[in-house]
């Protein structure tokens, strides 16, 4: 079934992608027994090279799987994506610079070092790192699902495609722990550089292509229900309250934040914020695949083979199937394969700073460098393999679900990390206890919204409409945080106006 | 004074994108179409350029402030 130029041109690349990560340790050589080193590429990299960072973090299986199939199974609302990148950019153009400064001047290396010194309190930094590790987890799973979508699209009617599948991630996630734990940074973002290149090209390959060979975007859309078309008007607040709550996580997340840290200067670190949006035009054209693979009837009907919950995050893999010739076809699914890879490198890496930093070294004071930079490198390697064993373990429809709890939950440390850069009179134990109750009520409204059954919804309908959980706990949490701090201000100043 | 206008346009440049991104109604319509797309889709991919213009903007006039 599967035809060979296909197999040639994805193979061959992905030899490429190898040999380009094992380089990345020769790439402006440091000292990689350093932490700063491994995690951060030395913080030496400029414009550019912090662009495509941290375009890899947007540019993942976010954008290739769980978008396209929100577009193609419930039409505009997923659109959201397209102005919640653009707001994303704009919250960070503020903000992370500041935390940048801050972290050359101090030395942090994660968003956890910060709310330590800032706040004093090794209880919040830690609660602050379990949040990051645990939001990171369906994030990754989330890639691992978009690496499998590919295989099974590739591999449709041979023998033994289960099989065949999941050796082929299995040998994939051990190529990329070996180049991680060798080359750390430096070889995820030269790899991060291919990937997009990949990209880029399919990316205009398909929308040139694909409304040529259909006769216009006319007939894509004039086939399609009203709610395709525009937004129904009951869904405004949860299109919006997605876009806001979105974009307010996003940079929360601990790759985001070690991306940003990456960077040589902050003025550097501005200028590639400020040309991120343009990334978001890749994501809307494969968020459009979504509805243009209607119009596409070999596609649809390949998909009509699989149970429906599993259509959706085919859609990309198979609209390219079945409208491009065989070697594009291998090319461009093998970046969308590393488009996975990568991003879940990045991730990893982000998830074993914060446990060796912020959770290990603070119950065992004494460690050594060597020990310290041995045990991130080890704890990178197992979280890639915890993800991969959760996806082999849970249904894939599952997995892209879990997502929307990690947005849910990273929001909630936005009050110490974002506010806690600016606002001098926030207090520790208010924080704390904000945390508690965004998390809490997040997961609570979460269980509620899906009838305590498996995770499919992220809106909560309330008095103005469906609204994204993740804005609702996060008001609770600032409410919390805010009023919390101000009382215990108030009672601070009048016991020494008593004194 | 010099000051306090430069913060009002440092705001205006973050604001204005802002308000219109989660502003949907301003955008939430069909027409008018380019090439077959509807206003819904084409506005909101465009104006990825026009975000990303004001916050260069941004970038170089903070820039220049130190």
């Amino acid at each position: 079934m599967i035809s060979s130029d296909i197999v040639i041109a994805f193979v061959s690349l992905f030899i490429v992608f190898i040999a380009l990560g094992f380089y990345g340790k020769y790439w402006r050589r440091g000292d990689l027994n350093h932490v700063h080193e491994w995690a951060l590429a030395g913080r030496r990299l400029g414009t550019t090279l912090v662009f495509f960072l941290i375009g890899a973090d947007l540019y993942t299986a976010y954008s290739f799987v769980a978008i396209p199939s929100g577009v193609f199974a419930k039409g505009s609302l997923y659109f959201f994506a397209i102005p919640y990148v653009m707001l994303t950019f704009a919250v960070a153009l503020v903000t992370m610079p500041r935390l940048w400064t801050l972290a050359r001047e101090k030395g942090y290396i994660t968003a956890s070092d910060f709310v330590k010194d800032r706040f004093g309190s090794t209880t919040l930094a830690i609660m602050i790192a379990i949040t990051g590790i645990v939001a990171e987890l369906p994030y990754i799973a989330l890639q691992i699902v978009g690496m499998q979508a590919v295989l099974t699209v590739m591999l449709a009617g041979s023998a033994n495609a289960q099989m065949v599948e999941e050796i082929s991630l299995l040998i994939s996630f051990i190529v990329l722990a070996a180049f991680t734990y060798t080359s750390g940074l430096r070889g995820t973002t030269l790899t991060a550089i291919f990937k997009d290149v990949l990209i880029w090209i399919t990316v205009f390959a398909v929308i040139i292509v694909v409304p040529l060979s259909i006769g216009g975007f006319q007939h894509a859309f004039s086939q399609m229900k009203a709610n395709y078309v525009t937004l129904p008007s009951a869904l405004m607040p949860a299109y919006a309250t997605l876009i806001l709550g979105s974009a307010l996580a996003l940079y929360l997340y601990p790759h985001a934040i070690n991306g940003v840290l990456s960077s040589e200067s902050a003025q550097k670190l501005r200028t590639s914020t400020a040309l991120l949006p343009l990334y978001g035009v890749g994501l809307a054209i494969l968020a459009l695949m979504g509805i243009l693979v209607f119009a596409v009837p070999n596609a649809m009907h390949f998909l009509s083979g699989f149970p429906e919950s599993s259509r959706g995050i085919l859609v990309v893999p198979s609209l390219i199937m079945y409208t491009m010739p065989g070697w594009f076809s291998g090319i461009a699914l093998l970046g969308i394969f590393v488009g996975g890879l990568v991003p879940a490198a990045i991730m990893a890496m982000a998830q074993a700073n914060l446990l060796t930093r912020n959770i290990i070294k603070e119950l065992k004071p004494n460690i050594t460098n060597n020990s310290e930079i041995r045990i991130t490198k080890i704890s990178s390697t197992v979280f890639k393999f915890i993800a991969l064993g959760f996806v082999f373990a849970v249904p894939a429809t599952y997995a892209i679900s879990l997502q929307l709890l990690g947005g849910i939950l990273i929001a909630q440390i936005l009050p110490a990390v974002i506010c806690g850069l600016y606002v001098k009179s926030l207090k520790k134990t208010p924080l704390i206890i904000g945390l508690l109750a965004g998390i809490g009520s997040g997961i609570y409204m979460l269980e509620a919204a899906n009838n305590f059954g498996a995770l499919t919804a992220s809106l909560f309908n309330t008095g103005f409409g469906a609204i994204y959980i993740a804005v609702i706990s996060l008001a609770i949490n600032l409410a919390i945080s805010f009023g919390g701090s101000y009382a215990i201000n108030k009672t601070q100043a009048s016991k020494m106006e008593k004194n | 004074m010099r000051i306090k206008k430069m913060y009002v346009i440092l705001a205006l440049l973050i604001l204005v994108p802002t308000f219109i991104d989660l502003g949907v109604p301003i955008y939430n319509r069909d027409s008018p179409e380019l090439l077959g797309m509807p206003f819904f889709y084409w506005f909101q991919t465009l104006w990825l350029f026009a975000s990303a213009g004001f916050y260069i903007v941004f970038a170089r006039l903070k820039g220049n402030q130190k």
